[in-house]
């Protein structure tokens, strides 16, 4: 059988292929949380009579633990279901599937990577860092 | 399926050209479009958050959040609601096909969840439109 003939969902795999179906699901309800929470839970907004949302405003929502499992639950998701998504576009180009090795190796380095910095920046609302 | 298995890739042979494409075709190019459109979205979100995180007393995410409200910035907002609404019912769709569900009317049920979209899109014009003009300006 030639490379051609491959199909992309053979590289991929099948746990890939599983675990884009199980996040899409599981991102479909964190959006609608998120929305909700972002947008009609109203956490916050009596420290301003305004309707922008301030540093103080995010830093009182961060204090409740609701926000901070949707937040870096979705960011999770978000970053595993994006890059995988990428991995199977990848996938589709024999140039890439040449390279699997290289590329699934790059992509859990920038997953990690971003996870980490995602983690990282929302630490200064959390703490109320000077706010 | 995969992109080297399509014969032609551009010009008026290619699998690709729109007068070429049926639904499933536009239904998965869009697909595509929109999830990569989407995890670019993610890192930038990352770095306007950052930039802003950085600052001491949060003064750098007051302003952020002040530009980020401008005209411009709400109506990108309402181009992303367009595109995670297409990317996640169409997604559903494909889900939905892969349980076996629907598969045999699949324009169809393409055609629902198109229907759906533009109702939450409409929704989400009328969510913004209310951030954007509290006063409820028509």
């Amino acid at each position: 059988m030639s490379e051609q003939t491959v199909a992309t969902s053979k590289v991929a795999g099948t746990w890939a292929w599983a675990f884009q179906r199980i996040s899409a699901v599981l991102l479909i309800v964190f959006l609608a949380v998120h929305l909700y929470a972002s947008h009609f839970m109203d956490v916050g907004e009596e420290t301003s009579g305004e309707s922008l949302i301030t540093f103080d405003e995010v830093s009182l929502r961060l204090d409740q633990l609701l926000y901070i499992v949707v937040d870096y639950g979705m960011l999770s998701m978000v970053l595993l279901h994006g890059l995988n998504g990428f991995r199977t576009v990848l996938f589709d180009f024999d140039m890439f599937v040449k390279r699997k090795k290289v590329i699934d190796v790059t992509l859990w380095v920038v997953g990690i990577g971003t996870l980490i910095w995602g983690i990282v920046i929302l630490f200064p609302f959390i703490s109320g860092a000077g706010g | 399926m995969k992109i080297s298995s399509f014969k032609w890739l551009f010009g008026r042979n290619s699998e690709f050209w729109p007068t070429n494409m049926k639904t499933g075709m536009w239904a998965w190019v869009g697909h595509r479009l929109t999830g990569l459109a989407l995890v670019a979205y993610v890192f930038l979100h990352l770095s306007f958050i950052s930039t802003a995180s950085m600052a001491e007393g949060g003064a750098d995410f007051d302003v952020l959040m002040e530009t980020t409200s401008q005209p411009l910035f709400v109506a990108m907002d309402f181009l992303l609601v367009i595109v995670v609404i297409y990317h996640a019912m169409n997604g559903l769709r494909v889900v939905l096909f892969d349980l076996g569900v629907g598969i045999r009317r699949q324009k169809l049920v393409f055609w629902v969840t198109m229907a759906i979209s533009a109702v939450l899109i409409v929704g989400g014009l009328l969510a913004i439109w209310h951030l954007v003009f509290p006063e409820g300006v028509a």
